[in-house]
């Protein structure tokens, strides 16, 4: 039975990734045979070009990438957690109107942030450095952070705040030693998902990191698009890549979310 | 207005149902309620200078770019002159709109039921902790990885008429070809199976984490009382699931309605306007030919805005009636 | 009401997000955005990003600018790109010091007010084909100097028609041109592939065609209008040319060339490195008009620009690195390496001595037209995006040629007004 649902998962798992493999595919396949029809199925006599180019070229924008995840997350937990624990708990008045506002917050093109961004960082001087792309790629993540946040905690029992009350703890210490602890599946979605917008982020590092010294991976990939011309075995190639590391860091990540936290917590 | 978007669902069938703004006030795990309400705004603070420091801006500029009428010299002068309602009386006007609304409803009502019930049927598979779960969990993630520019591209490689796969494997089971990105029949279909590819993994995640959740007694009691599988699911478990759903179903839908570079990147919104939405043609006026027309984009931008704005309050309605 | 308590807190909070602000500019390096500096940095912008900074062209800058006796910075961006960028840079006064665009950006940009003319700098620009400086021309003003051309050809696979029986000399028109497409059919190999994407790119394609034809911009759905884009609707019907082709880029279009299958494609001189590695034996033959010999082709290819700075002092020394980037030898460097065709007469002999092949393309930019040209200016993406969105309804079946073209028009006439 359990070894059913793993073929089974196996099966699904292959289902959504076939479009990964059909990048993978592309990235091992010479130029010449990018549209042969039929279409090869695998890269037989496919080229290592792509990845010559790649591993020559690439592997300092995969480190500005991992750091500007890696920021976008802290910054996204520090200002989304507290936040959503006061809109979920403490229900302050016109926390409804901060969470519509946050909603709203979204739907502003990321096109037109940008520019704003543009204007802002240039008087700043933070335009082309990483701390500024990891402030701006923020904006992704930390509306949905604090709305993720809310979502999640306002599923955690009243009665576990009231008995840290009760211990005279400062809704402070609550928060920290309480809340936070038995949010830790909040907290990894999150994080994941700040994680991969900033990895994934274009038109913020394009805007605001285009002429730095220190850029991402998705501006790394322009190297393979010309005005006239576009490599995409090399292209593929930079995307296979730079999904290692970061799938790894998923995997690590998604052992953490854990099973009936609250429970355990109401129990304690 | 003042009403939460996102807690006024019953966190658990025990706790108070937090309804209405009055009684949502009296319902907080009380002590002083002014002093609490400090506290509450203290830890809110961060987000809201946050808010006003990185929103405001520009939030003020799509506004204003939608009220005045932008040349190109104008948009770099600065002393573009003010227009009113112009550009929104264009849109309005365009004959774009009719389609450009159809899709953008079509799209983003089809690809949310779609991700979400897959997503949620996954969540629940892989709940079940099996061998490799929690691998092939963070498997699913992969597709978010990859920059869009990739995964749209493998798309419409896989789609294309002539050398694509997803044709090729249906001559092989000796069904006709279609024109997936060139034929104005499908073109709207093709980037909505795209666009659910790309949505299954965040609806995945965040429902399973909510799923993680939900207090493991909850599911032994009703076990102890005979449900099966299948009522345990719908009596029980979606039930506590509500305020994760409810979420990622909005969530769901902001990041829906403003989906472009996918749709941009496979057809251009074409052929002839066939899956074009109000987030590609807004794109499409301020940077899809060599003049850009700030005016009438910001002012589909701001339609969308107000779009988002209807289908929160729609949201708001129906918790307040379910409560 | 009020709790000191809660006060502090929210001042706290305030100190928290201000030192992240202030944590953030630590890390910016000082003069980082090019102008202001009194210094020696000097900032070119370029759209080959596909050059990093050991190639002959980040080279070439760096040299230039060791010449004027400044440090280059250089940006390459994506092309699409470039012009958002510049536009917004030239908002905030930050523009670069030379900036090198596609030429039918040239007017927008001018229009804009972004651009130095070529007599404020002191840009000699004589020796500059005309057909070529047009796109740069905009009421009697040059904003810039062309850096090189390319333009659309058809190549094809020699083989193939070969098998077919179809001698590529003959084809001098139209109607010989659908007629070898007919016989390459009968020997179940396939026609032409082109681009006819919604973007500029495909109306780049079209317009060979349209031009053949005899049509003009000003007209969309004039009698000869029409038949180029039956041209086009006829081939897809009849399947000489894929359905594909609606959503090809050029490069998408030669990749289905270079799998070898495809009798003609309709591509740009750019292509010519990536011709010699298909493996098959390939030969150019310029583009027919509809009653026979060249139609004139659409010209592609970047200008150098010298964008407004609020500093003028400047200006001698951009005027120094745009005429060490122009200047004859370096030319011929930039322009091998991008595979394009030289601007002036002189070079374009050079190439062609340093390689005969490059003849045909030399004549086919010598017949090529700007787009902007015929003082359309920036009126031109006015017509341009009603056109593809024109051949994009026809050859997708859900218009007939004339009645897009006829809406083409209509749209046109009302954004060109």
């Amino acid at each position: 039975m359990r070894r059913a649902k793993t073929v089974l998962g196996l099966i699904f798992t292959a289902i959504m990734l076939f479009p990964v493999y059909w990048m993978i595919n592309v990235s091992f396949t010479r130029d010449t045979d990018m549209r042969a029809d039929p279409p090869h199925l695998f890269p037989l006599d496919g080229t290592l070009e792509g990845y010559r180019a790649v591993l020559d070229q690439q592997l300092p924008y995969l480190g500005t990438s991992l750091i500007v995840g890696l920021g976008t997350v802290a910054l996204t937990l520090a200002l989304s957690a507290p936040a959503g624990f006061a809109l979920a708990k403490l229900r302050p008045k016109g926390g409804g109107v901060l969470s519509f506002v946050l909603l709203i917050a979204q739907m502003i093109p990321g096109i037109i942030m940008a520019m704003g961004f543009y204007a802002i960082y240039l008087r700043l001087g933070v335009l082309n450095t990483v701390g500024g792309l990891i402030l701006a790629d923020s904006t992704i993540a930390v509306p949905f952070g604090v709305l993720i946040f809310t979502a999640f905690m306002s599923g955690i029992p009243d009665e576990l705040i009231h008995a840290a009350m009760i211990d005279g703890a400062t809704t402070w210490r609550t928060f920290v030693s309480v809340i936070l602890p038995v949010s830790r599946n909040a907290i990894v979605t999150v994080s994941l998902f700040a994680f991969l917008w900033a990895w994934s982020d274009f038109v913020f590092a394009t805007t605001l990191d285009g002429g730095g010294d220190a850029q991402p991976i998705t501006l790394g990939i322009y190297h393979y698009i010309g005005n006239n011309n576009q490599q995409w075995n090399a292209i593929m190639a930079t995307a296979v890549i730079a999904s290692i590391p970061a799938t790894l860091l998923l995997i690590l990540a998604q052992r953490y979310v854990a099973a009936g936290v609250t429970a355990g917590a109401v129990k304690d | 207005m003042a009403h939460d978007v996102t807690t006024g669902v019953p966190a658990s069938p025990s706790a108070p149902a937090g309804g209405g703004a009055g009684a949502r006030a009296e319902g907080t795990p009380g002590r002083g309620r002014r002093g609490g309400h400090w506290t509450a705004w203290a830890f809110l603070a961060p987000i809201v200078i946050y808010l006003l420091a990185f929103y405001a801006y520009p939030l003020y500029r799509n506004l204003d770019l939608s009220l005045r009428h932008y040349t190109v010299r104008s948009f770099v002068q600065g002393d573009a002159p003010f227009s009113g309602f112009d550009n929104y009386r264009d849109v309005f006007a365009d004959p774009a709109f009719g389609p450009a609304l159809l899709h953008t409803l079509t799209f983003t009502v089809v690809s949310i039921a779609f991700q979400f019930a897959i997503g949620l049927a996954l969540a629940v598979f892989f709940a079940q902790n099996f061998r490799l779960s929690a691998t092939l969990r963070a498997l699913f993630l992969v597709p978010w990885l990859l920059p869009l520019i990739v995964s749209a591209s493998t798309w419409t490689w896989m789609l294309n008429s002539d050398s694509g796969i997803v044709n090729h494997a249906l001559e092989l089971i000796h069904v006709d070809p279609v024109n997936w990105l060139t034929s104005p029949d499908w073109a709207l279909t093709s980037v909505i199976i795209a666009n659910v590819w790309i949505g299954i993994p965040f609806n995945l995640v965040v429902l399973y984490s909510g799923l993680q959740a939900i207090p493991a007694e909850v599911h032994e009691a009703a076990s102890i009382d005979g449900a099966n599988g299948w009522q345990r699911f719908w009596r029980v478990t979606f039930p506590l699931l509500r305020p994760v759903s409810a979420i990622t179903l909005l969530l769901g839908l902001v990041y829906t309605l403003k989906v472009f570079d996918l749709i941009w990147i496979m057809t251009k919104g074409g052929p002839a306007d066939a899956s074009i939405t109000f987030a590609t043609w807004s794109y499409r006026f301020s940077f899809g030919s060599l003049l850009p027309e700030f005016g009438p984009g910001a002012a589909v931008g701001n339609l969308l805005i107000v779009m988002a704005l209807f289908f929160g309050l729609l949201y708001i309605r129906f918790q307040r009636r379910q409560a | 009401m009020t709790t000191t308590r809660g006060r502090l807190r929210a001042a706290a909070a305030l100190v928290i997000s201000a030192c992240l602000l202030a944590g953030c500019s630590k890390g910016s390096e000082p003069g980082a955005s090019g102008t202001g500096a009194a210094g020696g940095d000097y900032t070119i912008w370029d759209p080959y990003p596909q050059f990093d900074d050991g190639s002959d062209w980040v080279k070439l800058l760096t040299r230039c600018g060791t010449d004027a006796g400044v440090t280059v910075k250089r940006t390459g961006y994506d092309t699409t790109d470039l012009t958002n960028k510049a536009l917004l840079a030239a908002q905030q006064s930050n523009s670069p010091d030379v900036l090198i665009v596609d030429n039918p950006v040239v007017s927008t940009l001018a229009d804009a007010g972004v651009l130095t003319t070529t007599d404020e700098l002191k840009v000699d620009t004589a020796a500059v084909e005309p057909n070529l400086l047009a796109a740069g021309r905009i009421g009697g003003k040059t904003y810039g100097i062309p850096i090189g051309a390319n333009t659309l050809a058809l190549y094809y696979n020699k083989k193939i028609l070969d098998g077919a029986k179809v001698d590529p000399a003959a084809i001098k028109d139209w109607a010989s041109l659908t007629a070898a497409l007919e016989k390459v059919k009968a020997t179940g190999k396939k026609g032409i592939t082109f681009s006819a994407i919604g973007t500029e790119e495909g109306s780049f394609q079209f317009l060979p065609w349209f031009w053949g034809s005899g049509a003009g911009l000003t007209q969309l759905d004039s009698a000869q209008g029409v038949a180029a884009l039956e041209l086009w609707n006829g081939w897809l019907k009849n399947g000489h040319a894929p359905n594909s082709v609606l959503n090809n880029t050029q490069t998408t279009s030669w990749q289905e060339f270079a799998a070898g299958d495809f009798a003609f494609s309709e591509n740009g001189t750019w292509q010519l490195a990536n011709a010699e590695k298909t493996g098959f034996e390939y030969g150019i033959i310029p583009i027919p008009s509809q009653a026979g010999g060249t139609a004139p082709a659409p010209t592609g290819g970047e200008f150098v620009t010298a964008p407004v700075q609020t500093e003028t002092g400047r200006y001698p020394v951009t005027e120094k690195l745009i005429a060490c980037l122009s200047s004859a030898d370096n030319a011929f460097t930039t322009d091998t390496t991008l595979s394009y065709i030289a601007a002036t007469e002189a070079v374009q002999q050079k190439q062609v001595a340093a390689n005969p092949q490059l003849a045909v393309w030399v004549e086919a930019v010598k017949a090529a037209k700007g787009r902007t040209s015929d003082d359309l200016g920036t009126k031109y993406p006015k017509i341009s995006q009603p056109l593809w969105t024109a051949f994009q309804a026809a050859l997708s079946g859900s218009a007939s040629p004339a009645e897009a073209l006829k809406t083409a028009q209509t749209t046109a006439a009302a954004a060109t007004k």
